[in-house]
């Protein structure tokens, strides 16, 4: 689009200066992405050839370097554990519930929170809050919370005749636990990004709607969300690339317990990094995940694009 | 708050003892200067040391432990840093194995000495260190059971500089109001599970209950199985043989883990996703008769008011009961080690010496609350009344931890082993599998590890 | 939002409008007190003694002390802590942003041959583990003598925050009328100039709330932050863990939620204060768009 309009511009010009002229706006359009390439090229290629290279050999925990090629051993190892194949289906679920359940709720709250009166800044600033305490403080807040035994969530519930409910110890509710505290904290990461998108909306358009005598189901359905759907799908993007790699509101909370229950792949990988100090056998997990994030990720971005594209 | 009380008491304590004690260390201080290892330090040049230790105690080190250790050695700063206990393993290698690690000594937890020792980068003291080693700081008073969590293939790679039991807590009105005897260090596992149903009862009386017979790890949590393994040791059975074979998954291994699950029917609802916090907390209000865990946490259970609910005089303490073969308990000893690379091995080495000598395991244990490892200081008179109690349930545990070899398996591989059994013992804690199958499996996977 | 089209309906109509409006506002008010509770009760916590915190049925009536805030005030260096943390989650939010949301721009509004992979490849690795990058940094940023700097936090939290800054950025222009730029141009602006002239004041409430966004992330971690400093580079989380994982003495929930609640204020008053930018940008948006 721009590029065309560019055309038109510069041949209005004279015919030597067009070819500099061109030069430099190649340049200066390259401008806009190089730095972002060169800054994560220089802190990430090292550490993910590192991770690549690691994932064959073996580490000799001496000298911490690797010192032995063994091929496809540690993945071999990865595959035979039955733990991490546990851990890749409780990651799944937890995503297939979290994942929609923030993206509704965050775009609902966005909505409401963005009604127009003086208060509105004020619960806007408040609602960012859940994001910004520690997971591990948060963990244990809501550790508080459910407790059956000085909790205040059954002593409510036992108030109104309910429960008690073992939300930690049972793994049906354990896992509902991970993804209501999931929900909490991230849930306002979705309504921040949607109320900016709410309000980057021209108002026009609404006016417009309105004029035409359109309702408000008709406005939302045909005006906002074609335009939306930019910052809806990148706010999927993003959140979904962060929540793959949630563990510590896991380990905080439930410590990946009852038995595997809660158990999602990177707290296992840190469990196998951190505790057990297999390097090797972690980082090739690592390269597992990330190809199958890539994988997924690819097909949520060629969503996207063809969402961009009906519109 | 706690905290300055307890360091402003200690100072003004330890200037009155002082000087008789500081003797020895000061002759130390003079002893041979300028050699390999670096001095001591001198007023025109002091030596600079710095400490890799674990966040729990390293700011009351800090700002208590060393001004004390400064009267002795007054030309060497010490520099604590803190790291929380998950990622302090991987820390302490990653700077340990570095051309030019960034600290000069280390505290290391009792099963990770052997990953430690084996970079090769530790000071053996009883060897490198032994022309830096006052002729009256005495090894053998040590007990054998903390000594030998710092021995690594016949080497001395570091001292008990805070040593931790897992033990048995009760609360005696809990026992009195159930018409039950208090519990003595005889206590029986078959006893003790006739008990435990009289315990879980109502305190005021009548109505639902509002106490209950225990709390100790169920959750998913690499120390969870060091409960069972201590019932295990008490039936005389072990984790591994002499070759770091597994040999749990057999009768023992299965009664200890079974007894371990069947503790949830008297523990307070929600106890199955209790570790150490929560099974901390469920006793300190009162609310459980028995608690299984490390003796470190008696201070603030029994003593301050600001952390518990419960009397001095409430709270008793000894090794957990008697299996076929012996009590139980199971070790948990922080090392002091000094790294091999450091030019300041003989002022690091100084520290150690000093805090797990006589009078600093005497200073420690009074002002910072931790635990002596020598036979001599336990049998002394402590300046605090509580911790009478504690030091003779501690030489205790000691020799019973010594005759049941009551420790993680020693190995370089010790973490993952307790890892592999935290993650497929959960799975019988929550039902998922038998404890015979969560076993098999745990004992296969060990077995893979070749400890 | 679209009151001056209500001005000219018939009343009924207008009436529903207003409460419509009302119900609106309050439930967006009830549902921020909802996701509040678990805070509220952790500013209790934070004024209750240890022995207060545990108790069975929960009490909200007890002595309130200021002990805790006090005692770790000072006992965990937490000043200089926090001032690190302000330094690196500042740096890293800032040199994000600028970098990012160029990028974020170059995907959305340019065509340019080799730039969409790019962008693509950058979001992709955020598929790593970020337990997988720790070590490897570790032992880069100790081979140049990095270690314990601020500037080495501030590279490692860019390595995640630039992707997700990028791809926010990217909805955001995506979604400005086509028109903006040539418009600039006629004005004689250069691509730079009308990127920071006319499409950054445009998309102000995006690119302050992708800013918020970052801060947060880079504030609250704390795996880079454990492996890639000692002491003197050292941020709040680290702190927070430690007392999480006391071993010794059991986590002083006092403590946590005492430094939790210190932690939250910063973020809390920046976010304010940015408000009226986000309401001056929706002004300009309106306008322009």
């Amino acid at each position: 689009m721009s590029t065309t309009v560019l055309g038109t511009r510069t041949g209005t010009r004279r015919i030597p200066s067009r070819r500099v002229s061109r030069l430099t706006d190649l340049a200066a359009r390259w401008g806009f992405v190089t730095p972002a390439a060169i800054l994560l090229i220089a802190t990430l290629a090292y550490p993910i050839g590192y991770t690549l290279y690691i994932s064959f050999a073996a580490i000799n925990l001496g000298t911490f370097s690797p010192d032995e090629w063994v091929g496809w051993d540690n993945y071999l190892t990865v595959f035979e554990d039955d733990r991490f194949w546990d851990s890749l289906w409780v990651t799944f679920v937890y995503l297939v519930f979290a994942l929609p359940l923030q993206m509704f709720l965050g775009f609902l709250s966005a909505f409401l929170i963005n009604a127009d009166w003086k208060g509105r800044g004020v619960v806007r600033a408040a609602f960012i809050i859940p994001m910004v305490i520690a997971p591990v403080i948060a963990g244990g807040i809501w550790r508080m919370l459910l407790d059956p035994l000085w909790g205040i969530a059954n002593y409510l519930l036992g108030i109104v005749g309910l429960g008690p409910i073992e939300w930690l110890a049972d793994p049906f509710w354990a896992m509902f636990t991970i993804i209501l505290i999931d929900t909490w904290r991230w849930t306002p990461f979705i309504t921040l990004i949607a109320s900016a998108a709410l309000l980057s909306l021209p108002r026009d358009v609404f006016e417009a709607a309105a004029i035409d005598g359109a309702n408000w189901w008709t406005t939302l359905w045909r005006v906002a969300m074609p335009l939306l759907v930019p910052v809806i799908a990148a706010t999927f993007v993003v959140r979904w690339l962060g929540a793959v790699k949630m563990f510590d509101i896991a380990l905080a909370a439930t410590h990946g317990g009852p038995g595997r229950a809660t158990s999602v792949v990177n707290l296992f990988i840190y469990e196998e990094a951190f505790r057990s100090l297999k390097f090797a056998e972690s980082a090739a997990m690592s390269l597992i995940v990330l190809v199958i994030t890539m994988v997924l990720t690819a097909i949520f971005l060629r969503g996207t694009r063809m969402l961009e594209e009906r519109n | 708050m706690t905290q300055a009380t307890r360091i402003s008491t200690g100072t003004s304590r330890r200037r009155l003892l002082g000087t008789a004690l500081a003797l020895p260390a000061v002759m130390l201080g003079r002893t041979a200067q300028g050699q390999a290892g670096g001095g001591l330090g001198t007023a025109e040049s002091p030596i600079s040391i710095r400490m890799l230790a674990n966040s729990s105690y390293s700011n009351l080190w800090q700002s208590a432990m060393v001004p004390e250790f400064n009267k002795h050695f007054p030309h060497i700063k010490v520099q604590i840093d803190g790291v929380p206990y998950n990622e302090q393993l991987a820390k302490t290698m990653l700077d340990l194995t570095g051309a030019k690690p960034t600290y000069d000594f280390y505290t290391v937890d009792d099963p990770w000495v052997p990953q430690v020792a084996q970079t090769g980068h530790l000071l053996d003291l009883k060897k490198d260190a032994a022309a830096w080693t006052a002729a009256d700081f005495d090894w053998n008073d040590f007990n054998s059971a903390p000594l030998a969590a710092s021995e690594w293939k016949g080497g001395q790679f570091g001292v008990p500089v805070r040593s931790n039991m897992l033990l048995m807590f009760y609360n005696r009105t809990h026992f009195s109001k159930a018409g039950l005897p208090a519990p003595t260090p005889k206590l029986t596992w078959t006893e003790f599970r006739a008990q435990m149903p009289k315990l879980v009862q109502n305190l005021g009386g009548s109505g639902p209950a509002n106490a209950w017979a225990i709390s100790t790890y169920f959750t998913r949590d690499t120390l969870t199985p060091t409960i069972w393994q201590a019932i295990l040791n008490a039936h005389g059975g072990e984790l591994v043989d002499g070759n770091g074979k597994p040999i749990f998954a057999n009768d023992v291994g299965q009664l200890a883990l079974q007894t371990h699950i069947d503790l949830l029917q008297w523990a307070p609802p929600g106890a199955k996703a209790h570790g150490f916090t929560e099974s901390l907390q469920a006793f300190r209000q009162g609310q459980t008769a028995v608690m299984f865990q490390w003796g470190s946490v008696f201070r603030g259970t029994a003593v301050d008011t600001g952390s518990t609910t419960l009397k001095t005089e409430e709270v008793g303490i000894q090794v957990m009961p008697v299996g076929s073969a012996r009590a139980g308990t199971h070790r948990g000893i922080w090392n002091g080690c000094v790294s091999a690379k450091t030019p300041n091995q003989r002022a690091a080495w100084a520290f150690w010496q000093w805090l797990s000598s006589r009078q600093g395991e005497a200073f420690a244990s009074d002002v910072v609350g931790s635990f002596p490892a020598r036979k001599s200081t336990l049998a002394s008179n402590p300046a605090s009344a509580w911790l009478k109690p504690v030091f003779t349930t501690l030489q205790e545990a000691y020799e019973v931890a010594a005759a049941g070899r009551m420790w993680r398996p020693r190995s370089a591989k010790s973490d993952q082993a307790q890892q592999i059994l935290a993650d497929e013992t959960a799975r019988a804690f929550s039902g998922d599998v038998k404890v015979a199958e969560a076993l098999d499996s745990a004992s296969r996977k060990i077995a893979r590890l070749r400890l | 939002m679209s009151t001056t089209a209500a001005r000219r309906r018939p009343s009924a109509y207008r009436r529903r409008n207003a409460f419509l409006r009302q119900l609106r506002i309050w439930s967006g008010v009830a549902t921020c007190v909802l996701f509040l509770l678990p805070i509220a009760w952790m500013v209790l916590t934070s004024l209750k003694q240890q022995r207060d915190i545990f108790t069975t049925p929960p009490t909200l009536f007890f002595t309130p002390t200021l002990e805790t805030y006090i005692n770790y005030l000072f006992n965990y260096d937490l000043p200089a802590r926090m001032l690190n943390t302000v330094i690196v989650a500042g740096g890293a939010s800032f040199i994000s942003i600028v970098v990012g949301s160029m990028a974020g721009y170059a995907l959305a509004r340019i065509k340019l041959r080799g730039a969409t992979t790019i962008g693509v490849i950058i979001l992709l690795s955020r598929g790593v583990p970020p337990i997988a990058l720790a070590v490897p940094m570790f032992l880069v940023a100790r081979a140049m003598g990095l270690l314990d700097h601020h500037i080495t936090l501030i590279l490692a939290y860019c390595t995640f925050l630039i992707p997700y800054v990028m791809w926010l950025m990217r909805g955001f222009f995506k979604a400005l009328p086509d028109e903006l730029e040539e418009a600039a141009k006629i004005d004689g602006c250069s691509r730079f100039g009308a990127f920071f002239r006319i499409i950054v004041p445009i998309s102000l409430p995006g690119l302050l709330s992708t800013l918020i966004f970052s801060i947060i992330l880079a504030w609250e971690e704390l795996l880079f932050a454990l492996v890639l400093t000692n002491r003197a580079a050292s941020t709040v989380p680290v702190v927070i863990s430690g007392i999480a994982g006391d071993t010794v003495n059991g986590a002083n929930w006092g403590a946590l939620t005492a430094v939790g609640t210190m932690t939250v204020i910063p973020v809390v008053i920046f976010a304010l204060l940015v408000q009226k930018w986000l309401i001056q940008g929706l002004a300009d948006g309106a306008t322009k768009g």
